[in-house]
């Protein structure tokens, strides 16, 4: 304790203890000792360190439906008929496959539905796999999946701008359905390949048929970031959710004219900037990969490491972070503490300073 | 017709770039020892905030609820960034002659000292004392989201004409604390932090924090040679005219919350609005500026 009071001189420079700071630290010390005086009348015992309670749902499949070209829908819901926990538009889950890999998917029915999640998935052939199992999965197929959580929370506005490319309609579509509800001003923008490739048409034009705007490229051509936005008035808050080549052009477009916030969720990683090929070696197995300059190190662990947890691929998350057992990291994530950085990384963005990385996996 | 207001948002760090190239050291004009009040949150919060992620982290293996867990990680981020953003005008203040680190490794002492006790302490008194640093810290968190509350809320600082820059950075870790308000509290109660703890730490709380602001105030004054001897001294005529003039909250915003705070039935949800703080944070020009 004596160590505690041996602190900085005081702050006009008086060489002695500063009477201030002694007291301040005399009162932690009495706070904390009558705080855990007080709690130990209040109960028996503090428990200690313990396990997560694994909170995944239970699920099964109830209904496959095929929404376009490439595009199921599932509705997941419970065995029992229970009740389901509440969402939000913007809400996802993670869902597990039965391979056990972990995808996110929004969630796009309705919130009212209390009983049912529907999610949809378009499916890419030379992709990761995960849209092509998901593709094969039936009716009463059980799933795990996890309790809903919001990275692209809908707030309240009297006024809304939506736009989707394809596949990322999934959020945009509760949105869009919550806005009409409260009766706000809004505008749907949807674009895609073609009509028979955009899933959700008939229940977006069911929902307000005057407000949306469908615009297939092999109609009108591939939209410009401008043309998504002209008919937006300045101050509009844009939801935005597609391809990346659409989000960049969305970005680009309001850099430039600085008129709208913009809120967007990327359903694909960012690129890679200024990246440097570079060597991982794997500890556990001893096996040594490569990772190519626009390549991220998870995707060249996934192919050898099949079961190598992660979810945002945005280096927020943290669900990749891995033990770094030699070599310098380049950190290129929000989320890890300085302490973490001192031992560890995340896989999704950071990548080797130098050229050699050995891993704890 | 019914509202939308998120009740629950996956948490996350926001990169962010503040340039204080243009940004003058008394930033409110005319009020340059309003300027140094504000300033003081660039030495504490910083050492506060670091404080609150060593003291999250060192209570991450007692959590067993996986939200809990993940707004918990979410948090720890944020205010890691908080705390590097402050540093840009902490390096604002020492261009301008002022040296901040008598008082910030006094503080940084105090609450290095406190955690660094705990985690000496035997498995079941350490996880006492991280129940004790955590309440303080909701108590603490109720504050920050009350003074994010006022930030978002104070057209009076565009008004008097205040750095945009220095503006921009009040917001936006105001909009940040209003969005992670509830934190903090969970992870108390998750805890089982109970209510006369939550009664005895807030009346710690605001105390220790009015003595640590204002010696920080006084200390900035006092070390800033551009000023007069009459402005190095702050006197409750000035602070009424801050208040008069809505740029400084009052004992009107901060009494009803201080009564919410020591209620049985207190969420911090019910206070605050994150569609505003979602909102602010999708039009800061630092949050933009920070997207790569």
């Amino acid at each position: 304790m004596r160590e505690l009071f041996s602190g900085p001189p005081d702050l006009r420079g008086r060489p002695r203890q500063d009477r201030m700071l002694s007291s301040v630290m005399a009162a932690v010390v009495g706070y904390e000792n009558a705080l855990t005086a007080v709690d130990r009348m209040l109960r028996a015992k503090v428990p200690g360190e313990v396990d997560l309670v694994d909170e995944d749902l239970r699920l099964v499949i109830a209904e496959v439906r095929v929404e376009a070209e490439d595009v199921v829908s599932l509705r997941l819901s419970s065995p029992d008929g229970e009740a389901l926990p509440r969402w939000q538009p913007g809400c996802h889950v993670d869902v597990t496959l039965p391979s056990g890999k972990r995808r996110q998917y929004s969630l796009n029915g309705d919130v009212r539905d209390r009983y049912g999640y529907r999610i949809a998935v378009r499916r890419i052939d030379g992709g990761l796999g995960g849209s092509v199992e998901m593709h094969t999965l039936t009716e009463g197929t059980p799933i795990r999946v996890s309790r809903p959580r919001n990275a692209f929370a809908l707030i309240n506005l009297e006024k809304y701008l939506f736009l989707a490319g394809g596949i990322g309609i999934t959020p945009i579509l509760p949105m869009v359905r919550a806005a009409e509800r409260i009766g706000a001003d809004w505008k749907l923008v949807y674009t895609g390949r073609s009509r028979s490739s955009m899933p959700f048409l008939r229940e977006l034009l069911d929902i307000n048929e005057s407000k949306v705007d469908i615009r297939a490229d092999d109609e009108v051509g591939m939209s410009t970031g401008r043309e998504l936005l002209e008919h937006s008035a300045p101050g509009t808050h844009v939801y935005c959710c597609g391809p990346i080549p659409m989000i960049d052009a969305v970005r680009a477009e309001i850099r430039e004219t600085g008129r709208n916030p913009l809120h967007y969720e990327r359903f694909s990683p960012a690129p890679v900037l200024n990246g440097k090929p570079f060597e991982v070696q794997l500890a556990r197995s001893g096996r040594t990969i490569q990772v190519g300059a626009e390549q991220t190190v998870l995707d060249a662990v996934l192919p050898e490491v099949p079961a190598q947890q992660y979810s945002c691929k945005q280096g927020f998350c943290r669900t990749c972070k891995v033990r770094v057992l030699a070599g310098e990291v380049d950190h290129r994530d929000g989320s890890l503490t300085a302490r973490e950085r001192e031992t560890e990384m995340t896989l999704c963005v950071s990548r080797a300073a130098g050229d050699r990385l050995v891993l704890d996996i | 017709m019914t509202a939308i207001e998120p009740t629950s948002v996956a948490l996350h760090a926001r990169d962010v770039q503040f340039d204080w190239s243009k940004t003058p050291v008394h930033w409110v004009p005319d009020e340059p020892e309003l300027a140094h009040f504000y300033n003081v949150m660039h030495l504490l919060l910083p050492e506060l905030e670091l404080w609150f992620v060593q003291v999250f982290t060192d209570a991450l293996p007692y959590i067993t609820d996986a939200k809990v867990r993940e707004d918990v990680l979410g948090f720890i981020g944020q205010e890691n960034m908080h705390a590097n953003a402050h540093q840009g005008a902490l390096d604002l203040l020492a261009a301008n002659g002022i040296d901040p680190e008598p008082y910030t490794s006094q503080v940084h002492h105090l609450l290095q000292g406190w955690i660094d006790r705990t985690r000496k302490m035997k498995p079941k008194r350490r996880k006492q004392s991280l129940l004790n640093q955590i309440a303080v810290i909701a108590a603490g968190e109720h504050f920050t989201a009350v003074l994010g509350d006022f930030a978002l809320n104070s057209p009076a600082f565009d008004e008097v004409g205040t750095d945009p820059v220095m503006s921009d950075l009040l917001r936006w870790h105001g909009a940040e604390e209003v969005e992670h308000r509830s934190v903090a509290f969970d992870l108390f109660r998750h805890l089982d932090g109970r209510y006369p703890m939550q009664v005895v730490s807030m009346l710690a709380v605001i105390p220790a924090l009015w003595m640590l602001w204002h010696r920080g105030a006084r200390m900035l004054l006092e070390a800033d040679p551009t000023l007069t001897p009459k402005q190095r001294k702050l006197t409750l005529r000035k602070f009424r005219r801050w208040h008069r003039r809505g740029l400084l909250p009052n004992a009107k915003i901060y009494l009803p919350q201080l009564t919410h705070y020591l209620k049985g039935d207190y969420h911090p949800s019910h206070y605050g609005s994150t569609t505003q703080a979602i909102a602010y944070l999708a039009t800061s020009p630092a949050a933009k500026a920070g997207q790569q």
